[in-house]
């Protein structure tokens, strides 16, 4: 079988066959043999040769689906490593509010809370990571910043409303 | 003695751990959403106590003291937070007959109040950092208080009266900035401690924290512990504590330790305490305030002197002498560090990441103590603060401790929401850090520095890895029958397993 995958933003390809003891794994074209064994409900531990220099590896793996966008979360020594499927459209479109690239950024409410100060007003020039929103959850207070420069094009919140996570707070053009 | 710990999360676990210990029962109380938490499991028994809002449940006092009564428990522990430092609550614990574990009522009033903690500390001789000599209530006008700002000098710090962790604290460089700094203090003050008073204090140049664990008995005995080095805080809040301080040389301690103590022995106080100071680079060291309870980071000073402190309030509560060895508290055995591990995603401006845990691989081994108040299949309820556990490492020197906990940071895995972990992993790394060159505004200056810039990136080793891992793991799934996701290894892990069984279990 053969997969596409984007991991921090860069494009691989992994090419898998099984064989009567583990895989042969392409990465990249590049050799891999590796014995998989399942030792946990989403956990791994693999062993990797590397036929050419002959260095093995042995790691643990936890491979967490994401919901419903077909990529998963691998943890791998402490680091969580995204990895997404290359679908055939080409690469996946990027969260709107990315703080890459144009168009408009939609600042939502990262958790449930309640907005306790409105910081910019509609129209308003803002500049990067300028504050917009504070919304009280956790009893902290959590300042939502513009993630480039911009106009506020419209607010949605009050002070003292209620917020789900991934409310829309504000548009910034 | 039967004890009901009037507290949730790690703390709560904690405490019934030393009861266990002791051979004393110990009662839960939990809100709507804790019912399946950890600290209620682990008690004795447990009782609700209301809805999950902290005003309903964990901050009522009626209800706490009726669960008290039902239970028939005779003693009271309030942990950290919620109503540790609020003295009506252990005025209603001692009314209703019972026993308050910390301090009294008066003690906690005295010292819990800035501005008079102040005047006890130069009543005892101990040097201030200069600051307003009585509270800002809600009447002072902006004017008075820029007229107070200025005679103190910028830069300043806003702080509330009641406050701690952080909370309802601003700092003011200019005075433009000072107006919006009050009302956002008060406002947090107001939200978490119902008191919007605040004070004014100057800001000093690049201090360290320091801080100084006391233990009093209820017959004047106070004695002071080697001190904990505080200084690496995020926005006012300890994130990484350790003990001794690289910082202070035994003078220096001795110094530390007996100001710490006359000020608690001027006020009479009994059971854990902590004395806080700032040091600056000169080596003057000023009183900052007194912490009335026992605090978040206690262990490394558990770890570094041997002594239970938990276990010590139970038994000074019981009229118990305090028998310690001046001499060893004061003498740390290694080094011990600790890392505050919070549901907050370190690469978004450390935003609340509450939500479920889907997995949890929490480390083990030498030197390393994880109190921890998460579970897998929990929800980290987005009432209460967000510190899921308390990673801490002990080693024979700095180093050593250091090197376990990058280890046990990179054992631990939390799965599901996003934690601190990563920030962490960041900072033991940092040669500063390593070096012990740092003061309070160190991870605030090296996180600007940084400029959202991802705080880990996995090796490009790792990152092959994890896309091996993801493709057998859509290879596996895409077979049909279960038995063929783990095809050539099952069979052989279960054969090692039946013939472990066989030789009468594994190592």
């Amino acid at each position: 079988m053969k997969f596409q995958f984007d991991i921090a933003d860069r494009g691989r390809t992994i090419e898998v066959q099984r064989k009567t003891a583990g895989y042969s794994v392409a990465v990249d074209g590049r050799a891999r043999l590796v014995d998989a064994v399942r030792v946990g409900p989403q956990t791994w531990s693999l062993i990797v040769r590397h036929p050419e220099s002959g260095e093995v590896s042995s790691v643990e793996a936890t491979v967490v689906p994401q919901n419903g966008n077909g990529a998963v979360d691998v943890y791998i020594d402490g680091h969580r490593i995204t990895v997404a499927q290359r679908t055939g459209l080409g690469r996946r479109a990027r969260a709107a509010e990315g703080s890459h690239g144009a168009g408009p950024q939609r600042v939502t409410a990262p958790m449930p809370g309640k907005v306790i100060r409105v910081l910019v007003a509609a129209g308003d020039e803002v500049q990067p990571r300028q504050g917009l929103v504070v919304v009280e959850a956790m009893k902290m207070e959590n300042e939502l910043r513009a993630a480039r420069a911009g106009r506020v094009k419209e607010i949605f919140v009050q002070e003292g409303q209620s917020v789900e996570a991934g409310t829309v707070l504000a548009v910034v053009e | 003695m039967k004890i009901l710990v009037a507290n949730r999360g790690e703390i709560a676990i904690r405490i019934m751990r030393a009861c266990r210990e002791m051979g004393l029962a110990s009662v839960a109380v939990y809100s709507d959403c804790d019912r399946e938490a950890p600290h209620v499991r682990y008690a004795n028994e447990a009782h609700p106590i209301g809805p999950s809002e902290p005003v309903k449940s964990y901050l009522n006092i009626d209800r706490l003291l009726d669960v008290a009564r039902r239970s028939g428990a005779t003693a009271v522990h309030p942990g950290y937070g919620f109503l540790a430092e609020n003295p009506a609550f252990a005025r209603a614990v001692t009314d209703a007959g019972l026993t308050f574990i910390g301090p009294t009522a008066d003690a906690i009033a005295l010292m819990g109040s800035k501005v008079a903690a102040r005047r006890a500390a130069i009543r005892a001789g101990v040097p201030v950092v200069p600051g307003t000599e009585a509270p800002l209530g809600s009447e002072a006008t902006d004017a008075e208080i820029a007229a107070i700002a200025e005679s103190i000098g910028y830069p300043l710090l806003v702080k509330a009266v009641a406050g701690g962790g952080g909370k309802g604290m601003r700092t003011v460089a200019s005075p433009a900035e000072l107006a919006a700094a009050v009302q956002t203090a008060r406002s947090e003050a107001g939200s978490a401690f119902g008191d919007t008073a605040v004070y004014i204090e100057r800001q000093l140049e690049r201090p360290r924290h320091v801080e100084v664990q006391l233990l009093g008995d209820l017959h004047g005995t106070v004695l002071p512990f080697v001190e904990r080095e505080c200084s690496i805080q995020r926005r006012h809040q300890k994130v990484i504590e350790e003990a001794p301080s690289l910082a202070v040389t035994p003078s220096l301690r001795s110094a530390l330790a007996s100001c710490a103590a006359s000020i608690a022995r001027g006020v009479g106080y009994t059971s854990a305490g902590t004395i806080e100071f700032l040091l600056d680079a000169r080596g003057e060291f000023y009183f900052l305030e007194m912490n009335t309870r026992l605090q978040v980071e206690h262990p490394v000073t558990e770890m570094v002197t041997g002594v239970d402190l938990v276990s010590w309030q139970i038994r000074i509560a019981r009229g118990e002498r305090l028998t310690l060895d001046p001499d060893s508290l004061l003498t740390p055995r290694g080094h011990a560090v600790e890392c505050r591990v919070y549901a907050e995603d370190p690469d978004s401006g450390f935003m609340p990441s509450p939500g479920r845990i889907t997995g949890l691989r929490v480390p083990h081994g030498p030197g390393v103590r994880d109190d921890s108040g998460a579970y897998e299949g929990g929800e980290v309820p987005i009432f209460y603060d967000p510190m899921i556990s308390k990673l801490i490492t002990w080693g024979e020197t700095r180093p050593q401790a250091l090197a376990r906990m990058r280890r046990a940071l990179a054992e631990y895995e939390v799965r599901g929401i996003k934690t601190t972990i990563p920030f962490f992993q960041w900072v033991l790394t940092d040669a500063d850090f390593i070096a012990g060159r740092f003061d309070t505004g160190f991870i605030d200056r090296k996180l600007s520095a940084r400029n959202g810039a991802p705080l880990r990136e996995a090796s490009e080793a790792q990152q092959e890895l994890a896309a091996i891992a993801a493709a057998l793991s859509h290879v596996t799934s895409a077979a049909t029958a279960p038995t063929a996701m783990a095809p050539a290894g099952s069979s052989r892990w279960k054969d090692r397993a039946r013939s472990d069984a066989v030789r009468g279990g594994g190592h």
